[in-house]
């Protein structure tokens, strides 16, 4: 009896954990899934726009003294704009249709980014600390980290604001309406290119925004965002590509795994039945839970 | 009405004219002068770092080679490819290591183990389109970093696998120089190259290229889609596996990252997508450029003191390929050079 009660115990703290982790996850991916959505771009350097974002809290931890979670709108700005860039470079030669040669420029910028944040910041960890760094908040017989629970909240109030951008402004309606028939939103006069730009600036300003919500309890290095990517994907592919609210949802279920996975088997292979999520997803679901039924 | 037709459609059918000809001809000359310039080079005043150098070059024109099978003439953007390398890499390693089975045997038990997980990775992944194909196979290589580096009493975990090192053996298949590797590479790059080319003018090359080019019309024509994607997987996978074996024997060891990574999967596509994907000239065109400019940008890196140039340097090759000339050095700059010949 026990050792079920344990076992128990360790379930709940483990779900509990998830779902905080699982929160941050799903606002690192909706712009992955925005991006998707409205483009059909699969912007695999997502994960590198996350790193930036990371190392503008460094930054602003260490050499200003600087809360990160006080920098979020300038993280947010600065990856907008160099997400913009990013698109006039790049994407914009690919919007509309979800090419092999989309990916592998992807991926090309992926690689160039990593670089050069391993030439300016070197390539060591780098931590940041904020006011909450390792306090912890006793719940009933749960222990939660205080950094975690902030992450949280920031992600929840972070996708609920996204989510209202899009249903209630009349940009949010262009964006939805180039996302639903880009030809057709055209022909009733939305500035179609205009709508894209803007799009992904949000895309990644929203990365940026993660980024420095996730650095205050997750250390950074130049190829982190290989790192995180693979979940990025995998809460977006069950959540369903395109879906803000269900990529948000993906992410925490993929954070419950994890940490199912990591308490009740083994941590060294706390991601790979996500892997094999992933995989049954692609063969039998790959619009996801809430995904756009298109391609 | 021709100029309709798909590429591997017309294929086959054109004459080659007499002008034709005599590129083919000439294609064939240099690629005989340069066959035998790299052959000659441990009698040339050259030293091993040069001759280990081509050899990387060589070694990374054969996984290319296996790469563009599946990739160029199927059009399959896999992202695995480094589960297959490993799979070559470590299986030898280990039945060498715990079981002193030479790397001459042990490579065959990783063409099979390799050709055992794309018959699995292939009937869950092969029958989804385009992206979702290269996303799926990315999750499998790196579920596979993490499950190498979780059983370490197999795989030496994180570490890594080095091999017992026996000096000169050519039971080990083992040197302390870099000149028999070389002779083993540039077969491996020769026997590669005629493979590609079969392939190209195969029943199976055809099908296969019929379905990257319009798969719905590949269909209908009779074209048993799955089936054709499944054996160039396979074809692709046994020989990334056999070509392993010598990335094994001359790197001595192999790590989980190095097995499996990303940055590694990109390393196997760039010799192709740089020559030009479906070639047979591409990937050995697109490896040479590729290391020389890696060797150059490390070299020029250590003297600033920057580390990791060449990873730059592979981005933006990927990025100037895709962006302008997403055919390749072979589609795009020496098209006219080889227009009418194999290329």
């Amino acid at each position: 009896m026990d050792d079920l009660q344990a076992a128990l115990f360790l379930s709940l703290q483990a779900i509990l954990s998830g779902i905080l982790v699982g929160g941050v996850y799903g606002v690192l991916s909706i712009g992955l899934s925005l991006a998707f959505g409205v483009m059909r771009i699969v912007n695999f350097a997502h994960g590198e726009l996350v790193m930036y974002g990371m190392y503008a809290g460094v930054i602003a931890s260490k050499s200003f003294g600087i809360d990160p979670l006080f920098i979020l709108p300038v993280s947010f700005v600065v990856m907008a704009l160099i997400g913009s860039a990013q698109y006039q470079l790049v994407f914009k030669h690919f919007v509309g249709h979800a090419t092999l040669q989309q990916l592998l420029a992807a991926i090309g910028c992926a690689l160039v980014l990593q670089m050069i944040a391993q030439i300016i910041f070197g390539a060591d960890t780098r931590t940041a600390t904020s006011f909450f760094s390792g306090q912890y908040v006793i719940f009933g017989p749960f222990f939660l980290s205080m950094p975690q629970i902030v992450a949280f909240v920031v992600a929840v109030a972070a996708t609920f604001l996204v989510e209202l951008l899009l249903r209630t402004t009349t940009w949010g309606k262009a964006v939805r309406a180039v996302a639903d028939d880009m030809e057709t939103a055209k022909l009733v006069g939305v500035n179609a290119s205009f709508i894209n730009i803007g799009a992904f600036a949000l895309s990644a300003g929203l990365a940026g925004l993660a980024g420095s919500v996730l650095v205050t309890y997750f250390p950074t290095y130049p190829s982190v965002g290989f790192s995180l990517m693979p979940i990025i994907i995998i809460a977006t592919t069950i959540g369903g590509l395109g879906s803000i609210g269900g990529t948000f949802l993906g992410g925490i279920c993929c954070g419950i795994i994890q940490q199912v996975t990591a308490m009740l088997w083994n941590s060294a292979l706390q991601d790979v039945p996500l892997y094999v999520l992933l995989m049954l997803f692609i063969a039998f679901r790959p619009t996801g839970f809430f995904g756009l039924r298109s391609e | 009405m021709e100029a309709a037709l798909p590429e591997s459609a017309r294929r086959g059918v054109a004459k080659p004219s007499s002008e034709a000809e005599a590129r083919r001809r000439r294609a064939f000359i240099y690629g005989l002068v340069a066959f035998l310039l790299v052959a000659s080079l441990p009698f040339l005043p050259v030293n091993n770092y040069i001759i280990a150098a081509v050899v990387r070059a060589l070694i990374f024109i054969s996984l290319g080679q296996a790469w563009n099978v599946v990739a160029g003439i199927g059009g399959l953007l896999s992202l695995g490819h480094g589960v297959f390398l490993g799979i070559g890499c470590y299986t030898t390693g280990i039945l060498f290591n715990m079981y002193g089975v030479p790397p001459w045997v042990g490579v065959w038990g990783g063409v099979v183990l390799s050709l055992l997980v794309a018959l699995v990775m292939g009937s869950m992944t092969l029958r989804m389109r385009g992206v979702f194909f290269a996303l799926a196979t990315v999750a499998a290589s790196l579920a596979m970093v993490q499950i190498s580096r979780h059983f370490v009493d197999l795989t030496g975990g994180a570490d890594g696998l080095a091999l017992k090192f026996f000096g000169n053996s050519w039971w080990a298949a083992q040197s302390r120089t870099p000149a028999p590797f070389l002779y083993a590479s540039l077969a491996f790059v020769t026997l590669y190259y005629w493979i590609t080319r079969w392939i190209l003018n195969s029943k199976l090359g055809l099908e296969m290229q019929a379905v990257r080019d319009d798969e719905v019309a590949a269909a209908a024509a009779g074209v048993a889609v799955f089936r054709t994607k499944m054996l160039g997987l396979l074809v692709s996978a046994a020989m990334t596996a056999l070509a392993a074996s010598l990335y094994m024997q001359f790197y001595m060891a192999i790590d989980p990252e190095a097995a499996f990574g990303l940055s590694q999967a990109i390393q196997l596509q760039l010799p192709a997508l740089i020559g030009g994907l479906g070639t047979a000239w591409g990937p050995i065109i697109g490896g040479a450029v590729m290391i020389f400019l890696s060797e150059v940008t490390n070299w020029g890196g250590t003297k600033i003191g920057v580390s990791g140039v060449d990873i730059l340097v592979y981005g933006l090759m990927l990025l100037v390929v895709v962006l302008y000339a997403p055919k390749g050095i072979v589609g795009s700059v020496l098209r006219n050079a080889m227009k009418g010949a194999d290329r």
